[in-house]
């Protein structure tokens, strides 16, 4: 476990695919990681000097991007991606977090059975309906316990902490100390209390 | 005693101080990959207790971890610097989280330390251990999936914890909480205490 710095590959999992931009001392592991990594941008992923992505995998459609900053360390997370999920600097993020930039199918229920209709084995390649998606964006400092869930369009700012278990439905202003399903403000920067 | 799984698919063996009473089931050494302990009992698995495939045990240094008779793991995320133990005849669905730390300080610029500590050894130390407040979970507790066990949490005899909730602070027993933050919901009655 401990030798990975130097002359390891990047990825266990075999050569990085196109799209996939790494600064130095990234270290990728589980051969799952990239499997689902279908993104046609030139830097659909760019991960930043010594970061760790361990056992994490990213689910990432023709048109997403992600990108992570430096001295991240992300384990077993899920990230998927239809649009843009920007990371900041010296992020923490644990066991089973989900990060997602959309809900996947349309709320109308029509546009529901046209979508599962065109996502099934006889859909014939129809083509689905419009999904919404909203830019995820989390700031530097931010630490995200286990089993964590980010919605889409939530902005988190620099230096929150997200309790454990914690569904993220709305923004998070800096420094807050957020917990709860919906995520409620526990307490802001200064530790002031909010109750 | 034979530290190696047949058929194990991880190359691995379960560590030396790991204590496995008669009848107890491991099902693959990737669980303990992550476990660090030191102690003379790092983990004790009582008579009968079973780990499945989605433990994980993240025991550092000083951690030491109990499960008791006949107590079931299906996929319980340990992560462990102090004591976290669970009593006999205990039921863990999957994906449960039990912590007695968060493995990161609150302030952001020691976190940062810590980030660059790792990324040069990345040695799973050091992401150090912070405030450790044992978890005690009693005897015939049932934890629902995806749940989250905070640091310091005592959970009593006969609990149940609903799936999905995220529980700090303290269970009475025979009683049933639920959500996130978890919440009392009501009081097991008397006929559903029998065990017969």
């Amino acid at each position: 476990m401990s030798e990975a710095a130097t002359n390891q590959p990047v990825w266990d999992g075999g050569s990085l695919p196109a799209g996939v931009i790494v600064g130095q001392g990234v270290v990728i592991r589980g051969t799952a990681a990239l499997q689902r990594f279908r993104s046609q941008h030139a830097d659909g992923l760019t991960v930043g000097e010594s970061s760790t992505l361990d056992g994490v995998q990213f689910s990432v459609g023709p048109q997403g991007r992600i990108r992570i900053g430096r001295f991240c360390c992300l384990t077993n997370a899920i990230l998927m991606c239809d649009e843009q999920i920007n990371i900041g600097d010296y992020v923490l993020i644990g066991w089973n977090v989900v990060i997602a930039d959309t809900d996947f199918h349309p709320l109308a229920p029509a546009q529901r059975v046209a979508d599962a209709v065109a996502c099934s084995p006889i859909g014939n390649d129809r083509s689905r309906p419009n999904v919404e998606c909203r830019p995820v964006s989390i700031g530097s400092d931010v630490f995200i316990g286990p089993n964590a869930t980010i919605l889409k369009g939530v902005r988190i700012g620099d230096g929150a902490w997200i309790e454990p278990g914690s569904v993220v439905t709305r923004d998070v202003a800096v420094g807050a100390h957020v917990g709860g399903n919906p995520a409620k403000v526990i307490a802001l920067q200064d530790g002031e209390s909010v109750r | 005693m034979n530290r190696t799984i047949a058929g194990d698919w991880h190359d691995g063996v379960i560590p030396e101080n790991v204590v496995m009473h008669p009848g107890c089931y491991v099902e693959t050494s990737y669980s303990f990959h992550l476990c660090r302990s030191r102690r003379a009992q790092g983990v004790v698995l009582g008579e009968g207790c079973s780990a499945y495939l989605g433990c994980m045990f993240d025991i550092g240094e000083r951690g030491s971890f109990k499960a008791g008779r006949c107590t079931l793991l299906n996929g319980l995320w340990l992560i462990c610097d102090s004591n976290v133990s669970i009593g006999d005849y205990g039921l863990v669905s999957w994906n449960v989280v039990i912590m007695d730390n968060y493995r990161a300080p609150r302030d952001a610029a020691a976190r940062r330390a810590m980030l660059h500590r790792f990324a040069a050894s990345r040695e799973p130390a050091s992401l150090a251990p912070v405030d450790a407040k044992p978890v005690s979970i009693g005897n015939n507790v049932w934890i629902g999936f995806d749940c989250c066990i905070l640091p310091g949490t005592v959970i009593e005899d006969g609990a149940v914890i609903g799936a999905r909730s995220v529980v700090s602070g303290h269970v009475p027993a025979y009683a049933v909480y639920a959500g996130n933050p978890a919440r009392f919901v009501r009081r097991l009655v008397n006929e559903e205490l029998r065990a017969d």
